[in-house]
């Protein structure tokens, strides 16, 4: 299937959606829309007066089963050149150039298999967010767990819909950490991810589980290197690293 | 956070996934499922597991085993050059 070069085009912004103090979802309407496999992005292109260009990417995390339109979950950074352009000037009926989706390497589809092992740190969650729409828009019970470490839980993104999804579909587990402070009473992890922590969400599944790795560049080293060290094939581990964004 | 050399390298890379969208200008399609043998190590990854560094003025893949350069990409107004001598060969999967 392979894939031919993408042109840029004009989404329309139809929705903005905050989702935390720091990161809102754009859902954009798009004239050339095609469906992306789960975890794929899309590139967003801005362009100055002076005809100055910079670039970013920013994932998908609305499923390909919803056509037309996608969302775009983007975390502000604060001296960043698109993201603070993106919360603080877009407003709904914007249009915003972009093209996608790219990168077919960090996906996971049903029909894939699994089981699923999600690990997110901050905005990393975004692509895996993707994946378990997809899982719950073909209805699949494909075992999945996510593991998803912010600073506080109001830092969590889709925390209602991930809590709303474990409710309803049982093979289907979420697992939070906070690394800078936990809400009153909690009684989950409250720590970096570190290889106690990952061998206890695995251990279900054991060497069987697929994993997938989105976060900044030193979280998801850290969890690369002791997945290989708990002896889980190379294969079965695709990683997204964001760069040195802090969680 | 104190950070060293080392780590802020470290904490700069991303993966080949990430220029996806550059590869893409290049070859006109998407490279990231295609195989890099690295010349130096013989190791062989995706494209899109490619270690890579996007903050200078281009793009450096590294190979994830040896961190050997497999390719650098710089692109000027007029044209996109591509280096890739630390690559024995590309494999495009059809």
């Amino acid at each position: 299937m392979a894939q031919t070069a993408l042109e840029w085009q004009a989404g329309t912004v139809t929705a903005i959606r905050p989702e935390t103090r720091q990161t809102k979802s754009f859902t954009l309407a798009l004239p050339k829309w095609m469906a992306h496999r789960p975890g794929m992005h899309y590139d967003v292109r801005l362009t100055a007066p002076d005809g100055y260009q910079t670039e970013r990417s920013y994932s998908v995390a609305s499923a390909p089963e919803r056509v037309g339109t996608i969302d775009l979950t983007v975390e502000r950074i604060e001296d960043g050149e698109v993201s603070p352009y993106l919360h603080d000037v877009v407003a709904t009926g914007d249009q915003i150039e972009v093209r996608g989706p790219i990168g077919g390497y960090f996906v996971w589809e049903v029909e894939m298999g699994g089981p699923l092992l999600l690990i997110g740190g901050g905005s990393g969650v975004v692509p895996l967010m993707a994946m378990l729409r997809h899982r719950a828009a073909q209805h699949a019970t494909i075992p999945a767990r996510i593991l998803y470490s912010s600073r506080t839980a109001d830092d969590v993104i889709y925390r209602g819909e991930l809590d709303a999804l474990a409710a309803s579909d049982r093979a289907f587990e979420p697992f939070f950490t906070f690394t800078r402070q936990s809400p009153p009473g909690w009684a989950g992890y409250q720590r970096r991810i570190d290889a106690t922590m990952l061998s206890e969400v695995i251990k279900p599944f054991g060497a069987h589980a697929r994993v997938y790795v989105c976060g900044p560049t030193l979280l998801v080293e850290a969890v690369a290197n002791a997945l290989v060290q708990m002896e889980l094939p190379i294969e079965q581990i695709r990683t997204e690293r964001f760069g040195p964004t802090g969680v | 956070m104190n950070m060293d050399d080392a780590d802020m390298n470290t904490a700069l890379m991303v993966d080949g996934n990430a220029v996806a969208g550059q590869l893409m200008d290049v070859f006109g399609r998407d490279m990231t499922m295609a195989v890099a043998r690295c010349a130096g190590c013989t190791r062989e990854a995706e494209m899109g597991a490619l270690i890579a560094f996007t903050r200078g003025p281009g793009v450096v893949l590294r190979c994830p085993a040896c961190e050997a350069a497999i390719a650098r990409i710089v692109e000027t107004p007029t044209a996109i050059y591509v280096e890739a001598r630390g690559a024995t060969f590309l494999r495009l999967p059809r």
